[in-house]
């Protein structure tokens, strides 16, 4: 009984010690989003850290995609935001005007910082202060892709670079044939199937305005009447009613990827970077990177992902900056994000990425950030912007006017930024 | 000697026997093809779930082969049944078991007193109460949402099992509930019981909850499938996976870039059965308290 009771207090204490010292263990959170993949890496890369660093203990935290704005206004209100959080680039500039966000090259260790690729460099700026907010592995492009059959069905040109992009004549031409191609479905997917939640439509329809000489908002004054709802934008959104209006284009309820979907039956794509992988793997010697088409006086095409911040609320900045450092590093983090096909934001990672360099299978797409890449608008007032944006889109496509779609939104994107007296200094930028 | 007597049926009556046979074989019909209507979906997740390829279920959405899988396999089940590793569907289901077991129990014993006590208490103002329980009932619970956030992290409850458990235990709706089954039964039981000296307590425990198995039965499953069905709320409230139920596990499949159908379809099949079985469970008085309710009108 004796020697029970001695291991029992041996016990005891030996989880008391070990209790000590998880208590002394300094908490970074880390919030995040992801697919299972991502969520998974995550993991494992804060537990390799945790192994390096034995007195940190890193705390995930996910957020789904589609909530992960609500999940971060529950965390400011509640003041418990995590230390490093993942943000969606266009939204930098809400978030550090809020004052959520702290400069992080302080925080992030130099060869990082000059490994930077500009495109990088700009997504994670704040234009006010230019201080350098977030920073990622990663950055991404959106580009034509095509199936090789049918674009030689109808005799297509294929475009060799940027500079040669289908003009919005011969992009016209090419769906109006494709539509009579037999095999063809829809002749273009431009993945409506990702649906309003996302930021799909204003990442990758804002560059057909941009492209088409006018934008979702003046980014010199500030205003979107005049501008969203001018004569190009609403000539570009009445060009995109007519391709779904005729059936050229694969339905929201089709769901996406119905351009490597058994069958093949969309003969182009207007798609994000990251189906690369899964469309050439379905689709083999088939699949043709494009650039996106010029639909007026100069190209366009998006970019901004996902990147990292690190919050004003952390207590152990530090500590949070050599976590992110230490994650962007991390071998297998890169690997997996290579497989992904993820579009390279590091200088090092893009070296690496043989799907990017030059001759490579999506090089166009690499070309493109150095010369088409327009950044959603670094305003505050983005949230109202986009939100905006994507509910007349959804509206013009289910046949609503496009005038009367457009003028509602920029009137909605311009009474936001009233009701917050201009989000000085914004204002003063006039 | 049958030929006889159907030979004397008048030609009316075999007409209007006919006309009634064409009509039952009609609203059967109708009945097998809305039956079909509701069950083919729930099939073809079934059937998605058994197939190993994302992206051939995708592609067999919107035909027939949807229904059909010709290499069944249980693999996305392994997946995503598993109890440890960073994607641990497996926990997230026991999570949420232990939510809806409690907020269910502690919601029938709540709401049913709650519900007695307006219908047979002696506080004064019962009237008045019962009108703001009914008041409350209007109000969404998205309007409360976020005043809420933040009265539970105030109160340090985030991240734990009984933030997602008592804000949901008393409801109007329910108590309302109760309050009418209650109100129905007969003045007599009370007052004889009182007479016998049993405490207000004691004729609710004894006499009247025993008698309600209809309502309890109607209030379990509402309950149940509400807090089964909580998405928005465990986002809001929790930090980890300690205490996450798995409907935000199941969030994780639908990424930005692309949807796992295969995984996220067996984890639904996952998420059906604990809400199946409490539906059998309680289905004999749930079907009588709505037979009951209709009846009396």
């Amino acid at each position: 009984m004796g020697n029970r009771l001695l291991s029992l207090l041996e016990a005891s204490a030996a989880l008391g010690l070990l209790m000590g010292q998880a208590e002394a263990n300094t908490v970074i959170q880390v919030m995040h989003q992801g697919d299972p993949g991502w969520v998974s890496t995550y993991g494992d890369v804060a537990k390799r850290f945790e192994a390096a660093n034995p007195d940190v203990d890193i705390e995930l935290i996910y957020a789904p995609h589609d909530a992960y704005n609500e999940k971060f206004s529950a965390a400011v209100m509640s003041k418990q935001l995590p230390d490093v959080m993942e943000l969606d680039a266009p939204f930098l500039a809400n978030y550090v005007w809020s004052g959520y966000l702290q400069p992080i090259k302080p925080l992030i260790e130099q060869d990082i910082l000059d490994d930077m690729t500009e495109s990088n460099v700009a997504q994670g700026t704040y234009p006010i202060d230019k201080e350098l907010y977030a920073v990622g592995l990663t950055d991404s492009s959106v580009v034509l892709y095509g199936n090789r059959k049918y674009l030689e069905a109808i005799g297509a040109r294929i475009p060799k670079g940027v500079d040669d992009a289908w003009t919005r004549e011969e992009f016209e031409g090419y769906l109006d044939k494709l539509s009579k191609v037999e095999g063809v479905k829809w002749p273009i997917d431009t993945f409506r199937g990702y649906g309003i939640k996302t930021e799909w439509i204003t990442y990758a329809y804002g560059p057909i305005l941009q492209s088409a000489g006018c934008d979702l908002i003046d980014r010199k004054s500030w205003k979107a009447v005049g501008t969203l709802d001018s004569d190009p934008c609403v000539d570009a959104l009445t060009m995109m009613q007519r391709w779904v209006n005729k059936g050229w284009v694969v339905p929201q309820s089709s769901g996406t990827n119905q351009f490597f979907a058994e069958g093949h039956p969309a003969a182009l794509a207007f798609g994000g970077h990251w189906i690369y992988a899964e469309a050439a793997a379905s689709m083999k010697d088939d699949i043709v990177v494009m650039p996106l088409p010029k639909f007026g006086p100069k190209g366009a095409s998006p970019n901004g992902t996902w990147i990292w911040g690190i919050t004003t609320a952390s207590e152990h900045p530090d500590i949070a900056g050599k976590f992110v450092s230490f994650m962007l590093k991390d071998k297998q983090y890169r690997d997996y994000a290579r497989e992904d096909s993820a579009y390279p934001g590091l200088k090092s990672f893009a070296a690496d990425s043989p799907l990017y360099s030059t001759g490579g299978p999506m090089a166009v797409a690499f070309e493109q950030a150095s010369k088409t890449a327009i950044a959603r608008p670094p305003h505050p007032a983005y949230p109202a912007i986009t939100s905006a944006f994507m509910g007349a889109v959804d509206e013009i496509f289910n046949g609503g006017d496009v005038k009367a779609a457009l003028s509602a939104a920029a009137e909605k994107i311009d009474e936001d930024i009233e009701e917050n007296d201009g989000y000085p200094p914004f204002d003063e930028q006039q | 000697m049958s030929d006889l007597v159907l030979s004397t049926t008048p030609l009316e009556v075999e007409r209007e026997r006919s006309a009634v046979g064409t009509l039952r074989l009609v609203q059967t019909a109708c009945i097998l093809v809305i039956a079909l209507v509701i069950i083919s979906p729930l099939f073809m997740l079934l059937v998605a779930s058994l197939k190993d390829d994302r992206f051939q279920i995708l592609a067999d959405m919107g035909s027939f082969r949807a229904f059909w899988v010709s290499n069944p396999t249980l693999s996305n089940f392994a997946e995503v049944g598993n109890l440890s590793g960073e994607l641990a569907y497996g926990r997230y289901l026991l999570n949420s078991l232990i939510i809806l077991a409690c907020t269910v129990g502690a919601g029938l014993i709540v709401n049913s007193m709650a519900g007695f006590v307006l219908a047979w208490g002696s506080l004064r103002g019962r009237a008045l109460m019962l009108s703001v329980v009914i008041a409350l009932y209007v109000i969404p619970q998205e309007s409360i949402i976020m005043p809420l956030v933040i009265m539970v992290s105030r109160a340090g409850m985030t991240d734990t099992f009984t933030v997602q458990i008592v804000p949901w235990v008393a409801s109007p709706l329910y108590i309302f509930l109760f309050y009418q089954f209650f109100a129905q039964l007969p003045k007599e039981l009370f007052e004889a019981a009182e007479m016998d000296g049993a405490s207000v307590f004691r004729i609710y425990r004894s006499i009247f909850l025993p008698l309600s198995l209809p309502a309890l039965a109607t209030v379990s499953i509402l309950m149940g499938i509400e807090a089964w069905n909580q998405y928005l709320w465990p986002i809001l409230v929790t930090q980890t996976d300690y205490a996450r139920p798995i409907a935000v596990a199941i969030a994780t499949f639908f990424g930005q870039d692309s949807i796992y159908w295969d995984r996220a379809m067996a984890a639904s099949v996952l998420m059906m059965i604990p809400i199946l079985a409490l539906y059998l469970a309680f289905q004999r008085w749930f079907v009588s308290s709505f037979v009951g309710s209709a009846v009396k009108g």
